[in-house]
């Protein structure tokens, strides 16, 4: 593995680590005081700090250190963490990602903000409360210098002596660009008191001792006096502790990653200490140790060294340097070694040798694995469910007596080849928490911009969907998140004068319903101005000015083009900014948008969105000579209609009579163009769908072929974007059919007629 | 496993010296309370440090009973783990008194 390869693995983590912290700050952003909240929130800035800097990365360590810093004040109870104090972490979470980023692709990041956060966090770290206007906090000694690596805490701190882990805070003083570092040969100091759940989760103090003996010269003392009499013993429990003392050329954090995934296990100080004070006030008689130990044949010379120490042990007489030159080896394992070897690769190693044995130590692996080879794999397994069908065909076709044996073969066939299907799916399926995450950022940012108050809230983030789609999914929701703020959310003042809560809530929720995926960005702002909305349709041409528009109807004519400009319009207190291209997105993807809003109470926008881009379950159904798929999950029911239950409504509109309640029958051929006449329904069968606005319609077809699964191609990749489809599939026969897009054949029959310049799917 | 009159008991400690034998081998030492012991520590691959809370507090009670607890023929691993995690085998080893 390569230096670029770990690097690359480095900046996954920090974008999971990046996550991680963004959501424990939001919890404890709503009141949230666990202390694993905190912990976890600490150690995703520790980590991406450990990481930035093994590679290097000294803009990224310096503000993680600082950042950090704080964060262990708000560990230690020393700083509370109010609304000023998390706003200024969330911000700081912020230029923490940029500076990821910026390490990652390049590019620079914004220098005066980022300084300006140092100075609000280190403040914060003196225990100075935000002011409202501003970040006017009184500058610590040293200029904050982003080259600065990790300083170790320039004064000398003395060595605590209780056992309790106390964190310690640090002063900047010491971290400027003055100081180096580490000083050749610093001496630290570490207690190091492992809990229970230490040793329960699989670690070993012993294995850790060991990796931090490889840090530097070191030597320990064992603090026994918590042992308990035999008899009274747990010998599950955890009693000893050590106090050790590193003398060293690398830095505290070399140190720190030693523990750094037990360190929520453990109690543990590490202190910068020079040498006297610390062997004056030492307790207890360090055993020197050294290093060699550890290698699998130890010198002459260590051996030599070891017989010094143990010179007048009764047992160490027994046991010749000789006979035992072989086996501390067994003890390090396997695992040791291979980190070992890594070792000569970079510093990186010791998290990497920590992030080996973590992963070891938990139940639940995973591997990551590059999206293009799941890709790859999906391609194959839909190439392999449309060979399926071709072969079911070819042998029904070929073979109308069909021998059991190759039917019962076939159906095994087709059974897994689905299994396969879905598994493979499945590796896809991703929660869509990142998009929301980032979500959250952009609602602080636009707010602070535009001087409002708003409250993001997420819900149902774990919600699961394909890869694809939430990586589509961010951009337009981007967008609609700036709009939201910007136009929907109403300034304080003005909700004030409501009679609203001056901090506006924008929900976002996700849900699967019926097969697909349900996004719902909801605001409580001012909601629609139809008015407005409907007088600049008008003035844009895209509506008559007489025409007659339902509440709804002008409602979604932010979703059209004209509505796009945005100087001309940002003033409007709805929405409108570009919707269409939103809406646009959220189609490419084979999804829906709509939006219902309440004057006065806010406005929801409901996107619907298939859970997987490439395969659907449908129904094969033959219109007009042409053969169309209509997704099974749109699908309620089928029925044959009876002359008697068709009852005609109006000029053209025809109800179906179904179980004593008429639904509109909508004739597919007619919506699509395929025919121009109406189509007679007791010749056809009939679909009773359920669109997404609620309501049931009866979709009119001329017969029903049958019941598949096939693969989605899209159409706007290969083809274009036809309204009323949703896609386009290859058959069993290798003929192209058409996916019916319900929904828009649905509203189509509303009056919404499909745009007539798009009419292609006649032809399609 | 009551006390025999004739010469220590030993008791030979298993290669792997981990989690999962910490309470073995703390019943084992309870169970021989009272007579001279005799470790055999000649396959220890793996000391953890929860066997080595065991032995030390196992070593401290010998010494209360005026008891010998000496651990023999210490395998390289043994040694040089409890030297690592800073346990003077002489404070583990009771001499006889």
């Amino acid at each position: 593995m390569d230096m670029n390869e770990i690097k690359e693995i480095f900046f996954q983590e920090c974008e999971e680590q990046l996550a991680e912290l963004e959501s424990g700050l939001l919890k404890l952003n709503d009141g949230d005081r666990d202390p694993e909240t905190v912990n976890a929130v600490f150690r995703a800035v520790h980590s991406i700090k450990g990481g930035a800097g093994a590679f290097g990365l000294d803009d990224l360590v310096a503000f993680a250190h600082v950042f950090e810093t704080t964060l262990d004040c708000v560990r230690s109870g020393k700083l509370e963490p109010g609304q000023d104090v998390l706003k200024v972490m969330l911000k700081s979470a912020d230029v923490l990602a940029d500076l990821v980023s910026a390490s990652r692709d390049g590019g620079s990041v914004d220098e005066s903000r980022t300084r300006g956060l140092v100075k609000e966090l280190e403040a914060l770290a003196h225990g100075e409360l935000p002011s409202a206007s501003g970040h006017d906090a009184p500058k610590p000694a040293a200029k904050p210098a982003p080259a600065a690596a990790p300083a170790p805490k320039a004064e000398t701190p003395k060595p605590t002596d209780d056992s309790g882990f106390q964190p310690i805070p640090f002063t900047f003083d010491g971290f400027g660009e003055e100081e180096e570092p580490v000083i050749e040969g610093s001496t630290y100091e570490v207690v190091f008191k492992p809990r229970r759940e230490l040793y329960s989760k699989g670690n070993e103090a012993a294995l850790l001792l060991r990796d931090l003996s490889r840090v530097g010269e070191m030597s320990i003392a064992c603090d026994t006096d918590a042992l308990l009499d035999l008899d009274k013993m747990d010998p599950e429990e955890s009693y000893f502790s050590w106090k050790i003392s590193v003398k060293t050329t690398k830095s505290e954090d070399d140190i720190r990653v030693v523990f750094e995934f037990a360190e929520w296990d453990c109690d543990l100080e590490v202190k910068f200490a020079d040498e006297a004070s610390s062997d004056e006030e030492q307790p207890m008689r360090p055993v020197p140790f050294d290093l060699s130990i550890l290698d699998d044949a130890p010198s002459a010379e260590d051996e030599d060294k070891q017989a010094e120490h143990g010179s007048d042990q009764t047992v160490a007489e027994a046991v010749s340097a000789a006979e035992t030159a072989t086996s501390i080896a067994k003890a390090a394992g396997a695992a040791a070694r291979a980190a070992e070897r890594k070792e000569s690769a970079a510093a990186a190693a010791a998290a990497a040798q920590n992030n080996a044995a973590a992963a070891a130590a938990s139940a639940g692996q995973t591997i990551r694995v590059d999206l293009d080879r799941v890709d790859r794999l999906i391609n194959l397994v839909g190439e392999l469910v449309i060979n399926q069908a071709m072969l079911s065909q070819s042998v029904i076709e070929n073979d109308a007596t069909g021998t059991s044996s190759i039917n019962m073969g076939l159906e095994e066939l087709q059974q897994l080849t689905r299994e396969i299907q879905d598994s493979v799916m499945a590796i896809r399926a991703q929660p869509v928490k990142p998009v929301f995450q980032r979500m959250s950022r952009i609602v602080r940012e636009v707010a602070d911009m535009v001087g409002k108050q708003i409250r993001l809230v997420t819900e149902g983030e774990n919600t699961e969907v394909d890869k694809t789609v939430i990586d589509k999914l961010a951009e337009p929701l981007t967008h609609m998140i700036r709009n939201a703020v910007d136009h929907g959310i109403e300034s304080p003042e003005k909700r004030e004068a409501a009679g609203k809560n001056p901090e506006g809530t924008i929900k976002l929720t996700a849900k699967h319903r019926s097969g697909r995926i349900l996004i719902e960005l909801q605001d409580d702002g001012a909601g629609i101005n139809r008015e407005r909305v409907r007088q600049k349709a008008i003035d844009n041409d895209i509506i008559a000015a007489d025409a007659n528009l339902s509440d709804d109807e002008i409602d979604n004519l932010i979703f059209m083009a004209g509505f796009s400009t945005a100087d001309k319009i940002s003033d409007i207190s709805g929405r409108g900014v570009g919707m269409d291209v939103v809406k646009r997105s959220i189609q490419a993807l084979g999804g829906r948008i709509s939006i219902s809003s309440r004057p006065g109470f806010g406005s929801t926008f409901t996107m619907s969105l298939p859970l997987t881009l490439a395969v659907l379950d449908g129904m094969v159904v033959t219109v007009a000579g042409q053969t169309l798929v209509v997704p099974l999950t749109a699908i309620v029911e089928t029925l044959q209609p009876e002359a008697s239950a068709i009852h005609s409504f109006g000029a053209s509109q025809r109800l179906i009579s179904i179980r004593n309640s008429f639904c509109p029958l909508v004739d597919v051929g007619r919506v699509l163009n395929y025919r121009s006449t109406q189509a007679n329904p007791v010749e056809g069968v009939a679909l009773l769908v359920e669109s997404e606005g609620g309501g049931q319609r009866a979709l009119m077809v001329d017969a029903i072929q049958g019941q598949r699964q096939v693969v989605i191609k899209s159409l706007e990749a290969n083809y274009t974007h036809v309204p009323g489809i949703a896609a386009a599939t290859i058959l069993g026969d290798g003929r192209v059919a058409l996916i019916l897009d319900v929904d828009a054949v649905v509203a189509a029959s509303r009056g919404q007629s499909l745009r007539p310049e798009m009419s292609l799917a006649a032809t399609g | 496993m009551a006390a025999k009159k004739a010469g220590p008991e030993n008791l030979k400690l298993a290669a792997v010296l981990d989690l999962n034998e910490a309470s073995v081998l703390h019943g084992k030492l309870i169970s021989m309370r009272g007579s001279d012991i005799v470790l055999d520590a000649s396959d220890v691959d793996r000391v953890g440090v929860q066997c080595a809370q065991v032995l030390v507090a196992g070593a401290r009670a010998w010494k209360e009973d005026k008891k010998s607890f000496v651990v023999e023929k210490a395998s390289d691993a043994f040694e040089k783990t409890m030297q690592l995690i800073g346990i003077n085998i002489d404070n583990l080893v009771a001499k006889e008194i």
